[in-house]
């Protein structure tokens, strides 16, 4: 067998342009499960690590005010293991850095370190001292982004009352591995701070002596209960004291996030690989059917002078062997550092003590693995066909391809008008099965990528637009601690800059129709408001009821509601009497559970005649009057929350616009590989079947670039093929992706205009005709003299 | 008969250079083809007739000397200008037919006229050669002599003046072989067209106006024919 692999060695090199093609794929294909798959990992078990060394709560209650000795019928609740009654308030941060005023969320944490649930990592400094009551533990990427340090001070309004406070360290906790503000979609460290003050004087300082407004909980590992229906007989026996919100672990906002996308790595360390090593496969078939057809008479000689069925199969496996090793190998290697960047990129979104990129054996060994048995999977039908084949038919040349005519044919009007280079095109694309379905599957896979990934794209700028242009129209949001009346919008009103300010009544409270309950919250906005637009699913803006709910759609379908029905209203404010009230419309949004109403009526439902939690404002554009705004407002008592609309915008933007520029170079490239290695191999193949032909034409007068253009074109009718099969298997994709986002938290709408198809179809040319170009290459560098004198 | 030189090599050479070792195919060959004249070159394998061939149909150039048609001199043309040659000028009939399995009988014969700029109607192209009754069949549904008269048409499409027949009986029977023979030799004194044949069978020297003979690269005798037998008559 030694002289035969030394005919494999000189095969592999002489293919050398075909098999990197395929290479490619495989690569890419291999480098994909990798990198997801080790930062799938990487993530799993940094959050792990992570949780357990800060004790993560499995649940959060919040209420308005409960003293922590009425607290144990929770505590022995029976699943229950642990709980921890804390503190917690938002807030806003006055630094002389910066003009504006920012957010805070402020959180209490035992006097001296013990290992609490929701424990913190020090970063720098240190935990609590004893020297000083007013001390504080700042989140480490806030104190970062606006250069606070150890030995600082730091002012924030608590209770309505500045505070001087002192920085004793930095730390980062479980609880906020994915930091987000209220009401945003990605962490801005600069504008929103998590600070950490000692138990003894939160009470103190919010008047909450032996009690509490959240209580965090451990389960026991087979709790008898599920989460929720603990959380349910938790939220009965603490019925009396005001529950806003029961969070299990899975609903908790950075768990959510973080778990997202560990999820989405797990089903694209799956997804993408497969339709990678699935082209790879047919490729490969198509390459190593057009190598055995080649090679018959050596087949057949072979045979003739003694070697066994199974020696040349061996043979010919090697082929397909030798390619997915290597492709599997280089994969582990390109894979292992994508996980690196990966990884370095996750570092940024989510902050962890620890996150780093490990060797995986074991996901190394089933990448190999996985990419040779797509190989040997790809080369078992070309290797058979070879070995049906008796030595003596083997030993003579192959009977002319057989000819006929192809349904096309049948539509004359059209035949007789085609010239006869497309005739050929046809013919040779139809004749051709294996080789044009590979084609045209690895067109539809690589522009069902590009589709869905451009949806992915505009989904996310629609959304941005939707949120944040089209339903939220105001400047700067402002949150009071407490019910405000007119008094308050007026002070507002007439802060230096502000051209409009509208009222904006929160009311936390549980929705339930019949078995079916929802905790969330409801808006009221007054009559005719600008600044805050709820629309429907086409985006148009929709008349805020006077009487009545404006329901979320996503929440509607939670509680299975139609516009027109009656549902059941438990208001946490006011009086708290159960409602009855209509929801009259159903408006569309893509973040939370939005309900809206008209705020004189929601004031009513909750026994006010009119209240407010916050006003929305609109600014004038002069610079000089925001600095004297900002300057009023850090005065302002009883803000407990400042959202500038436009920084919060921008933000978002700049976050999303790198990572999408990294998603659509990551994109584009991948889809390239499929489209450059598929038409580039088939069109490699084609030419080396149709060398005599090449050379024929050569002789009756075509230049080099008329026999290209029938390659060209014959590549081009499977690429328009596929491609016309890829966008609707795109669009698919993208509902699919959409569906399995669907959460109360986020959703992705599904838009697609021109601009993706366009974009889509465009790329599918571009890479065809990039292909083409080396093929044009091949053909220019072709003998065909001497493939004219061969005897096939 | 017209005796006008069509196509004139002076003192040709050819060399392939066959990895280290350099093979001398065509050893100071001079010859004339004249205008309308059936000329067939005769020798064994390895003699040069091919390369000839190829060198006379722009499929190949001279290592040394000067190949002339009409008045250009060929050894200059540039790779478009060959392309051209071979699409306005010649019309190559092969051994093996080197039909194009994907397209039909007509189809074949459009592959030459689409890119011609005075071709011949394609149908009548296929009367001429006596398959107007197969015009839809494709090549594997047609025997070799079949086969052969849709590549003469192919070549003869084009409206050529110049045939270059190499080996066109080779693959065929005694039988079918003439009528390929007949068509050939018909061409020429119906239509005018030079018609330029290679062989290794002497016996089809008996049809030439004119015969070359050669031997490892070198013509050993050009002799006149000047009573022609019609094809039928020749036995091999």
């Amino acid at each position: 067998m030694k002289i035969l692999d030394h005919k494999l060695r000189r095969e592999l090199w002489a293919n050398g342009w075909l098999l990197l093609a395929i290479l490619c794929i495989i690569v890419v294909g291999v480098a994909c499960f990798v990198s997801m798959g080790s930062s799938y990992n990487n993530l799993t078990e940094a959050k792990a690590r992570y949780y357990r060394q800060c004790r993560m709560a499995d649940f959060s209650i919040e209420l308005k005010k409960v003293p922590e000795a009425d607290l144990r019928p929770v505590a022995e609740l029976p699943g229950v293991a642990e709980i921890r009654p804390r503190i917690q308030f938002f807030s806003t941060v006055d630094l002389d850095a910066v003009s504006e005023p920012l957010n805070a969320l402020v959180l209490s944490m035992p006097d001296r370190h013990e290992r609490v649930l929701n424990d913190v990592v020090v970063q720098r400094g240190g935990y609590f001292t004893e020297r000083r009551e007013n001390e504080v533990i700042v989140n480490d990427a806030f104190a970062e982004a606006n250069n606070l340090a150890p030995g600082d001070w730091v002012r924030l309004v608590l209770n309505n009352r500045s505070q001087e406070l002192y920085i004793v360290g930095t730390a980062i906790s479980s609880e906020f591995v994915y930091m987000l503000a209220p009401g945003t979609i990605v962490p801005d460290p600069e504008h929103f701070g998590v600070f950490f003050l000692k138990q003894s004087y939160a009470e103190d300082v919010f008047d909450f002596d032996g009690a509490a407004n959240q209580v965090l909980g451990r389960l026991v590992p087979d709790a008898p209960w599920t989460t929720r229906e603990i959380l349910d007989r938790a939220e009965q026996l603490l019925g009396d004291f005001g529950v806003f919100t029961t969070i299990p672990l899975a609903d908790q906002a950075s768990n959510k996030y973080l778990s997202q996308e560990i999820g989405g790595l797990r089903s694209f360390a799956v997804f993408m690989p497969m339709i990678f090593l699935a082209v790879a496969a047919l490729v490969l078939n198509v390459l190593l059917t057009r190598l055995a057809e080649q090679q018959r008479t050596v087949v057949g000689t072979l045979k003739a002078l003694g070697y066994s069925d199974g020696q040349v199969f061996a043979h010919f496996l090697k082929f397909g062997l030798a390619v997915g090793l290597t492709g599997g190998l280089a994969g582990c290697a390109l894979g292992y550092v994508l996980a690196e960047l990966m990884t370095m990129m996750y570092q940024t979104i989510f902050e962890f003590p620890e996150l780093r990129n490990r060797f995986y054996p074991g996901l190394m060994a089933a990448a190999v693995s996985i990419s040779l048995a797509c190989a040997v999977v790809g080369s078992l039908r070309g290797t058979r066909a070879v070995l049906r084949l008796k030595p003596a038919k083997a030993m003579r040349p192959k009977p002319p391809k057989r000819g006929g005519k192809i349904l096309l044919e049948r539509v004359t009007i059209l035949w007789n008008r085609l010239s006869v280079g497309w005739r050929m095109v046809f013919r040779s694309v139809v004749r051709s099965r294996l080789r044009s379905l590979a084609g045209i599957f690895a067109a539809a896979m690589g522009a069902a990528v590009l589709a869905s990934g451009f949806m992915m794209i505009e989904a996310t700028y629609y959304l941005i637009d939707f949120q944040f242009r089209w339903l939220l129209k105001s400047d700067v949001d402002l949150t009071f601690s407490d019910e405000r009346g007119r008094d308050a919008l007026l002070e507002a009103a007439n802060l230096p800059g502000v051209r409009l300010a509208e009222p904006v009544l929160n009311v936390a409270c549980t929705f339930e129709n019949g078995h079916f309950r929802h905790k969330g919250a409801v808006t009221g906005l007054q009559a005719g408001a600008t600044l805050t637009v709820p629309r429907d699913t086409q985006a148009r803006p929709i008349r805020v009821p006077l009487v009545g709910l404006a329901m979320s759609g996503k929440l509607a379908e939670m509680l299975h509601l139609e516009a027109g029905d009656m549902v059941t209203m438990h208001p946490t404010k006011g009086l708290r009497h159960p409602q009855q009230v209509p929801v009259v419309e159903i408006s569309d949004s893509y973040m939370g559970t939005a309900v809206y109403t008209d705020i004189d009526y929601l004031s009513r439902l909750v026994g006010e005649e009119f209240a407010l939690t916050g006003v929305q404002l609109q600014m004038e554009t002069d610079p000089g009057e925001r600095d004297a705004f900002n300057r009023q407002l850090k005065r302002l008592p009883g803000v407990r929350g400042v959202a500038n609309r436009q920084s919060m915008v921008k933000s978002i933007e700049d976050t999303i616009i790198l990572s999408m520029n990294v998603f659509i170079f990551v994109l584009v490239g991948f889809a390239g590989v499929i489209f450059f290695g598929s038409i580039l191999n088939s069109s490699l193949v084609s030419l080396a079947e149709r060398q005599r032909e090449v050379a024929t034409l050569r002789v009756l007068g075509y230049g080099p670039w008329q026999i290209g253009s029938l390659l060209f074109r014959e590549s081009l009718v499977l690429t328009a093929a596929g491609t016309a099969l890829g966008m609707p298997l795109g669009y698919l994709l993208t509902v699919a992706m959409s569906m399995s986002y669907d959460s109360e938290l986020l959703r992705f709408p599904v838009v697609s205009s021109a601009t993706t198809w366009v974009m889509t179809a465009v790329l599918a040319v571009l890479f065809t005709v990039l292909a083409y170009l080396f093929v044009q290459l091949a053909i220019h560098r072709m003998n065909w003299l001497e493939a004219l004198q061969a005897k096939e | 008969m017209t005796t006008s030189p069509l196509l004139r090599l002076e003192s040709v050479d050819k060399v392939f250079q066959m990895g280290e070792v350099a093979v001398r195919a065509l050893n100071d060959v001079s010859l004339e083809i004249r205008e309308g004249e059936f000329l067939v070159m005769v020798g064994p394998s390895g003699s040069g007739k091919s390369t000839i061939l190829n060198i006379v149909g722009g499929l190949d150039t001279a290592t040394e000397g000067r190949v002339f048609f009409r008045d250009r001199e060929m050894t200059s043309f540039t790779a478009a200008e060959l392309t051209r040659y071979r699409r306005d000028t010649v019309g190559f009939v092969f051994q093996f037919y080197n039909l194009v399995p994907n397209l039909s009988a007509r189809e074949n014969v459009m592959v030459s006229t689409e890119i011609s700029d005075d071709p011949l109607d394609v149908d009548e192209a296929l009367e001429m050669v006596g398959l107007e009754e197969r015009l839809d069949h494709f090549p594997a549904q047609m025997s070799g002599g079949e086969q052969q008269r849709v590549a003469i048409a192919r070549a003869l499409a084009k409206n050529p003046d110049l045939l270059l027949c190499d080996e066109p009986t080779g693959a065929l029977d005694v039988a079918t072989g003439k009528l390929v023979l007949r068509l050939l030799v018909d061409l020429k004194t119906r239509l005018g067209k030079t018609v330029v044949l290679i062989t290794h069978n002497s016996a089809i020297a008996q049809v030439a106006d004119r015969v070359i003979r050669l031997r490892s690269g070198q013509v050993v005798e050009v002799a006149e024919n000047p009573e022609p037998l019609p094809p039928e008559e020749v036995t091999w």
